[in-house]
């Protein structure tokens, strides 16, 4: 039954929702590229509603999607979550986040279409851009109302690897609330370097916001890391074995 | 005056402590950039969390962009501490 349920999946809804990105994508593109202004913001509202997509996709592929979350903090906010496959990207529109700069590897600029989108959004290319542009692009970002959104963990390939610490430099450096989530489920659903889809238990979660004026000295920003990660990979331990 | 085993066993200690490494990628030869990914950030917290640990100042008048492996980061607190202790 799994099997079939796997095949089911991978065909039929992967299918459906590789559509749904390529057609959302025909139609908006002409209205993306006339847009005379605020394109960027635009962009990044095309991609929230893409993602809110893939979250339904995700929902029916899976045996039940959980979302649990807190009140966001006022104004704008680091988002830091776990990463341990491709849909980690999408889930995050679950929470509503819909104004968002990724923060991200070089690679998915490379990427055919996708970089028009990534481009486009004013996202940023962390291995192409030195910490200093990155503090002013981000800066900049936040004035105009938007959300940093960071992986810390930097790769797919080990869901426990270690949480860097740049975006919590970032947050302290801009005086702005972290807010950790937490991605379970979809590790099992789609790993890294698979392309069947598999049925599994999805939750998402965010966690009460973290401040850094609690996080002192001059290893605040790692101890805001450790932190962060601990509580993500405690429940991520505890959702696994469900 | 601390040894270099020393040296080796506490910077050892304080980088898994504070950056998750496993021992077996601790070796002497092990690139920080490209074997251990410590990037700017990771190099300028491992320095603080070296000063820290061994009670002297690495940042100032010395170029730490000539440390490369392991090796060298050993080597550097070694003479670090020498001067230290003169």
């Amino acid at each position: 039954m799994e099997r079939l349920r796997t095949c089911f999946n991978t065909i039929v809804i992967g299918g459906a929702a590789i559509i749904w990105l390529v057609v959302s994508a025909i139609i908006a593109a002409p209205f993306l590229w006339l847009k005379p202004t605020n394109r960027d913001r635009a962009v990044r509202k095309f991609v929230y509603i893409q993602s809110r997509g893939i979250v339904f996709f995700m929902r029916l592929a899976s045996k039940g999607l959980h979302v649990e979350k807190q009140d966001r903090p006022s104004g704008s906010c680091v988002i830091v979550a776990n990463h341990a496959s491709a849909l980690d990207l999408y889930t995050i529109s679950a929470f509503g986040f819909d104004n968002i700069i990724y923060i991200t590897k070089g690679w998915v600029f490379k990427l055919p279409f996708f970089h028009y989108v990534m481009n486009g959004a004013g996202y940023v290319d962390a291995e192409q851009t030195s910490p200093e542009e990155i503090l002013a692009v981000c800066k900049h970002a936040v004035e105009k109302g938007c959300d940093i959104m960071f992986f810390p963990q930097g790769s797919r390939k080990d869901p426990y690897a270690r949480f860097k610490s740049g975006a919590f430099y970032l947050a302290e450096q801009l005086n702005l609330p972290v807010v950790p989530v937490a991605i379970t489920g979809t590790q099992k659903m789609l790993p890294a370097g698979k392309l069947a889809i598999k049925p599994a238990r999805i939750v998402l979660k965010t966690f009460p916001a973290m401040y850094p004026k609690d996080y002192t000295g001059e290893l605040g920003h790692l101890r805001m890391a450790q932190a962060a990660k601990k509580q993500i990979m405690d429940f991520f331990d505890k959702e696994k074995n469900v | 005056m601390i040894t270099r085993e020393e040296i080796i066993k506490q910077t050892n200690e304080a980088l898994k402590k504070e950056f998750e490494f496993k021992d077996e990628q601790l070796v002497p030869t092990a690139s920080l950039r490209d074997d251990l990914c410590l990037d700017s950030l990771d190099a300028v917290d491992m320095v603080i969390v070296l000063e820290q640990r061994f009670g002297v100042t690495l940042r100032q008048g010395y170029d730490l962009r000539t440390i490369i492996t392991l090796n060298d980061l050993y080597d550097f607190i070694e003479k670090l501490a020498r001067t230290h202790n003169k």
